[in-house]
């Protein structure tokens, strides 16, 4: 702005002074920035259940969220999703697919990521974990491949994009399943095994990545109206809108002092 | 060592790096100091025409091989198994001496060979099944950053799903056995609770895997009187340690004798616990 004298100086003080405003109120906008639309969540098996509900809640929040799946093609209520929302991206992954994993985290190379949600996951029928009647090897193995280590896999795929974010959490949805202490009736042997390795293998990520400021959590979601537990009553299950809120209120208060933890739904702590 | 190949390439030793860092935090827990040994609970004795037997996995060396000899010499009944038993000089060597041990070929990832050997020795009573056939995953396969997923999925099935491929193959004779006994070398390195240090991701999980496992079969097979058990031996002076030092490490007389105290300990009304080797329970 060009001016002459006494009104010049006035005018440049007050242009600087603005300017200077403009700088320090910049982090703050940034701030908010980062608190709604950069922030970023990734989410597996994001095609149904517990998954599609995350997306639908994180992205209620304003939050970037990148779902994958094993078919997109066929997740018909994802696509509506992300139809109706351009913070949505849709990635074809199949977990259990490492070429897949390094080549979706080398897509997204050198963008943050602040939440890795570790939600694919699979009971492996019922029918063929009957110690003595049924035992089915394949189903075992691909239990273990997909819930044990996957989530491994795409933990560390993701680290630096992680690393690179401003909240650093790494979620997996385990299940009270997993609990040996709590194991009073024996049933679902592979997947309680699974459930139990993976909470072994997280114990271990957490103290691995502390250093670097990522706080990893296993969360039980407790029995949910989902596919999954298609065979319950539903009068035993739980909807899955609540499950949700209640993994993202948890992931919400995770930090460096309790990370490493083993949370039911309702905040508390199970007994490995 | 003369005993048998060593199969470094498949990951069964850790490397020393690895296990260190754990064995000094296991040394701060006072575990490694030699002290008072806790009471001697009475060895099982053989009736009169009715020698126990015990099936052990992985026995051409190490754990397993100690295992052979001190059942052996109580004159009970050994049926000594491991992947190679031409191979097995020092299993050989005993069995050439002792005629309470015979050797069998056997894989615990090989399922086919399992049943074989079950059918074999069908209608023949087992009293102990022991489980002690495990691999390590070699530490260099195990760091954060650098993990080689290949070798997991041989970890899990040797470790996890093994023994209960073995339980399952094998629960008839245990069942017509008079101490019905499945006993599972477990670790406390697949103790949750207990880590500390980070590492060893596969081996520890398929640790943990093993320890649900047999929870879930303890109490699936109370109501057969069959006894599921996990017993731990420490950080112990064999090929799967090599590479550490001999001062952090129990020798395998004492990991077996402590072992095998646990083992005669065990009744019904422990099934389904995971013992450290002075008899403690430990935490999952």
């Amino acid at each position: 702005m060009t001016g002459s004298g006494q009104v010049g100086t006035t005018r440049r003080a007050l242009t600087a002074a603005l300017g200077v405003l403009f700088l320090l109120t910049a982090a703050a906008r940034a701030e908010d920035a980062v608190a709604s639309s950069d922030v970023t969540v990734l989410i597996t098996g994001a095609n149904r259940g517990i998954g599609l509900e995350y997306v639908r809640q994180y992205a209620a929040r304003g939050w970037k969220v990148i779902a994958t799946a094993r078919r997109p093609e066929d997740a018909t209520d994802l696509k509506a999703l992300a139809a109706a929302n351009p913070r949505i991206t849709i990635e074809k992954l199949d977990v259990t697919d490492f070429v897949a994993v390094d080549a979706l985290a080398a897509k997204y190379k050198g963008k943050p990521i602040d939440i890795v949600v570790n939600n694919a996951g699979i009971t492996g029928d019922r029918q063929k974990q009957e110690f003595g009647r049924s035992s089915d090897w394949p189903t075992f193995e691909a239990v273990l491949k997909t819930n044990v280590v996957a989530p491994l896999k795409v933990a560390e795929a993701f680290l630096p994009h992680m690393e690179a974010s401003a909240q650093k959490k790494l979620v997996n949805v385990s299940s009270s399943e997993g609990s040996i202490g709590s194991v009073n009736s024996p049933r679902n042997i592979f997947y309680r095994a699974s459930k139990a390795a993976l909470n072994m293998e997280m114990r271990n990520v957490a103290f691995a990545v502390k250093g670097k400021g990522i706080a990893v959590a296993l969360i039980n979601p407790g029995p949910v109206d989902t596919d999954m537990m298609a065979s319950l009553p539903k009068r035993f299950l739980r909807p899955k809108e609540d499950a949700v809120k209640d993994l993202i209120r948890i992931t919400d208060q995770l930090t460096l002092e309790n990370t490493g933890s083993y949370w039911d739904f309702t905040g508390k702590p199970l007994p490995w | 060592m003369g005993d048998g190949r060593h199969r470094d390439d498949d990951g069964t030793k850790l490397a020393r790096r690895e296990f260190l860092a754990g064995a000094v935090g296991l040394a701060a827990t006072g575990v490694l100091t030699p002290e008072a040994a806790p009471a001697q609970a009475p060895a099982a004795t053989a009736e009169e025409g009715a020698r126990p037997t015990v099936l052990i996995t992985g026995s051409n060396r190490g754990i397993g091989l100690e295992f052979a000899k001190r059942y052996a010499e109580r004159d009970w009944r050994v049926i000594a198994t491991c992947r190679d038993p031409d191979g097995a000089d020092a299993l050989k060597e005993l069995a050439g001496r002792s005629r309470n041990v015979v050797l069998e070929r056997l894989d615990v990832v090989d399922h086919p060979g399992i049943d074989a050997l079950a059918a074999k020795y069908a209608g023949q009573p087992i009293d102990v099944l022991l489980n002690n056939a495990g691999i390590g995953g070699g530490g260099d396969n195990q760091t954060f950053g650098k993990l080689r997923y290949d070798v997991y999925a041989g970890v899990l099935k040797v470790n996890a799903e093994g023994p209960i491929k073995m339980c399952e193959a094998f629960l008839k004779n245990v069942e017509a056995s008079r101490q019905k006994k499945m006993m599972t070398v477990s670790s406390n390195q697949g103790s949750i609770a207990g880590v500390k240090v980070p590492m060893l991701y596969w081996y520890r999980s398929s640790k943990s895997a093993v320890n649900m496992i047999m929870a879930n079969l303890a109490l699936q097979l109370r109501n057969r009187g069959i006894i599921v058990g996990l017993v731990t031996p420490g950080p112990t002076d064999t090929d799967f340690m090599a590479g550490l030092p001999k001062r952090m490490l129990r020798p395998v007389e004492d990991a077996v004798r402590d072992m095998m105290r646990e083992i005669d300990r065990f009744d019904i009304s422990m099934t389904g616990q995971f013992l450290g080797f002075k008899g403690e329970i430990l935490p999952w």
